[in-house]
C-alpha cells in the first residue's frame, strides 16, 4: 500500500512540479 | 450479477484502504483536462494549416478557431449540470472512464478534422465531445473526495481542483514541445501533437480510474467523531439535487461563484495586452507572457491555499475575504498604473488570481456545507452553469468596456480603470449573496435512505 502510495503521488507529482518550473523560467522575465 | 470493473460496487475500499491514494486519482483527470485553459496555444498554428509557416488562402481565421475552446467551455458547463445525477449514481471510475473516452476521443476526432480540413469536426471533437470530458471529468471526483475526508472537505477538494489550474502550466509547454517536435515541411505538426495528446491524455486518466475507490458506507477515519456542536452554517442533513435547486442558498451561491468567476476571468483573457498597455515601451510581449505564467501559477496554488484555509475559518469567511479584499486590490489597480510600480501591479494581480482559483476550489466544501454530501456531486454540476455565464460575462465586459473607452479617446494606458471599479462592483455583488446565506431550511432536507 505504502509503494501504491508514493508512485502515484510521484505520478501526478512530476509532470505538475516540471509544468511548474517552466512557467517559473518564463515568469522570471519578469524580473529582469 | 458480478459488478462489472467500472461499477460503483467494485470501487468500494477495502479495510485498512488507505484514503490520501484517492487524491492523486482525482489529481490525474483533473491534471489532464486542465489542458483545456491551454488551448490557446494551438490557435496560431490552427490559421496555418495549410500555409504551415503562414496563413494561406482557405485557411482558417483566429476567429473562426477561437470558437473552439468557447464551444467546449459551453459543454463543460451544460454536461456538469445534466449528467451530475448519473456521475453520482454510477461512481466515480465509470464516470471518470467516461470523461477520459470523451476528452481523448476530443482529440483525435480534431486529428481527423485536421486531416479533412473540415472546421465542424474539431468543434465536435474538442469541442462537444472534449467539453463533455471536461465536465464529467471536473465533478467526478468531488463527491468521492468529500466523503473520505469529512474532517477536511476543503483540503480534500482543493487539492483536486488546483490539478485544473495546474493542468495548463503542463499541457502550454507541452504542447509547444510536440509542435516542434513533429514539425516538417509539409506538416506544422499540429495534427500529430493532437493524437499523441489524445493517447497520452487517454492513458494518464486511466491512472485515475485504476486507482479511485469510495469508502464503504459506514467508514469515517480512524479517531475523528463528527462534531456535535453544530455549526450555523454547516449542516448534517442532506439535501437532494432535485430540492437544492430550488433553494435561495442555491442562487446565494450561484451569484457567489459566478462574480468572483466573471471578475477573475475578464483579467485572465485579457493580461497580456493589459500589462503591455498601462506600461507602455516597459513590458514586452515575452515579459508578459511571464506575468501570464506567474498568474496561471497563483491561480493553481490559491486553489489548495484558500479551500485549506476555508477548512478552519469557514467558508463563509473565506468567501467575505475573497470579495473584500479583491474590492481593494482591484480599486487599487489604476493608482498602481499610475505610479509605475510593476512588482506591486503584479503582486496586487497574483493575489487576485489566487482568489480567483480558490473560489473554484472552495465551492464543493461550501455545498457540502449547506446541502450534505448525499448529492453534492451533482449539485456542484449544476452550479458550474454560472461558469458558462461567467465566462461570458467577464471577458464581454472587459473588453468591450475598454474598447469603448479607447474608442471616445481615452488613451490606452488608462482604459483599464473603469474596467476595474466595474470588477469591484461585481464583487460588491458576491459579497452580498455571500452576506445572504443563511441555513437551508428543514422542509427541503432529504428524508429517505442515503445508498
Amino acid at each position: 500500500m505504502k509503494g501504491r502510495l508514493v508512485i502515484l503521488w510521484v505520478a501526478v507529482g512530476i509532470p505538475l512540479l516540471w509544468g511548474v518550473l517552466k512557467t517559473l523560467q518564463n515568469a522570471m522575465k519578469l524580473f529582469h | 450479477m458480478t459488478p462489472s470493473f467500472l461499477d460503483r460496487e467494485s470501487t468500494v475500499a477495502p479495510p485498512g484502504f488507505n484514503r490520501f491514494l484517492v487524491p492523486p486519482a482525482a489529481l490525474a483527470v483533473h491534471l489532464s483536462i486542465g489542458q483545456a485553459y491551454a488551448f490557446s496555444t494551438f490557435n496560431l498554428p490552427l490559421t496555418k494549416l495549410l500555409g504551415i509557416t503562414h496563413s494561406a488562402p482557405g485557411d482558417w481565421d483566429l476567429k473562426q478557431v477561437g470558437w473552439i475552446f468557447s464551444i467546449a467551455i459551453v459543454f463543460l458547463g451544460s454536461s456538469a449540470a445534466l449528467f451530475g445525477r448519473w456521475v453520482e449514481r454510477v461512481g466515480p471510475r465509470k464516470s471518470m472512464f467516461t470523461a477520459a473516452l470523451c476528452f481523448g476521443g476530443g482529440f483525435l476526432v480534431s486529428a481527423f478534422g485536421i486531416h479533412l480540413h473540415q472546421l465542424w469536426l474539431i468543434y465536435l471533437g474538442y469541442g462537444v465531445l472534449g467539453g463533455c470530458g471536461l465536465g464529467i471529468g471536473y465533478i467526478s471526483p468531488v463527491s468521492t473526495l468529500i466523503k473520505w475526508f469529512p474532517d477536511r472537505p476543503g483540503m480534500a477538494t482543493g487539492m483536486a481542483i488546483m490539478g485544473f489550474g495546474g493542468g495548463a502550466l503542463i499541457a502550454a509547454p507541452l504542447s509547444v514541445m510536440l509542435m516542434e517536435h513533429f514539425k516538417t515541411a509539409a506538416s506544422n505538426g499540429v495534427l500529430e501533437t493532437f493524437v499523441t495528446m489524445g493517447v497520452i491524455y487517454f492513458m494518464y486518466m486511466m491512472i485515475g480510474v485504476y486507482s479511485v475507490r469510495v469508502p464503504a458506507a459506514d467508514w469515517k477515519p480512524a479517531g475523528w467523531v463528527a462534531p456535535t456542536q453544530p455549526k450555523q452554517l454547516v449542516t448534517s442533513a442532506n439535501v437532494a439535487v432535485e430540492m437544492a435547486w430550488r433553494t435561495p442558498q442555491f442562487w446565494l451561491l450561484w451569484g457567489v461563484l459566478c462574480m468572483n468567476v466573471s471578475a477573475g476571468i475578464g483579467v485572465i483573457g485579457q493580461a497580456s495586452p493589459m500589462i503591455q498597455e498601462i506600461f507602455a515601451g516597459r513590458v514586452s510581449p515575452a515579459v508578459a507572457a511571464g506575468f501570464v505564467g506567474l498568474i496561471s501559477l497563483f491561480n493553481m496554488v490559491g486553489r489548495i491555499f484558500w479551500a485549506s484555509t476555508s477548512d478552519y475559518i469557514g467558508r463563509r469567511n473565506t468567501y467575505m475575504i475573497f470579495f473584500l479584499l479583491g474590492i481593494v486590490l482591484y480599486s487599487s489597480v489604476p493608482t498602481l498604473g499610475h505610479l509605475g510600480s510593476i512588482p506591486l501591479f503584479v503582486a496586487a494581480f497574483c493575489i487576485i488570481l489566487s482568489m480567483y482559483g480558490g473560489g473554484f476550489a472552495t465551492i464543493p466544501a461550501y455545498l457540502r456545507d449547506m446541502f450534505g454530501t448525499y448529492q453534492v456531486g451533482a449539485i456542484h454540476g449544476r452550479l458550474l452553469t454560472a461558469w458558462s455565464v461567467a465566462g461570458v460575462l467577464g471577458p464581454v465586459l472587459v473588453n468591450y468596456i475598454r474598447q469603448y473607452q479607447i474608442d471616445n479617446g481615452v488613451p490606452k494606458a488608462q482604459a483599464y480603470s473603469i474596467t476595474m471599479y466595474i470588477m469591484c462592483g461585481l464583487l460588491l455583488i458576491g459579497f452580498l449573496c455571500n452576506f445572504a446565506m443563511r441555513p437551508v431550511k428543514e422542509k427541503y432536507h432529504y428524508r429517505g435512505s442515503i445508498p
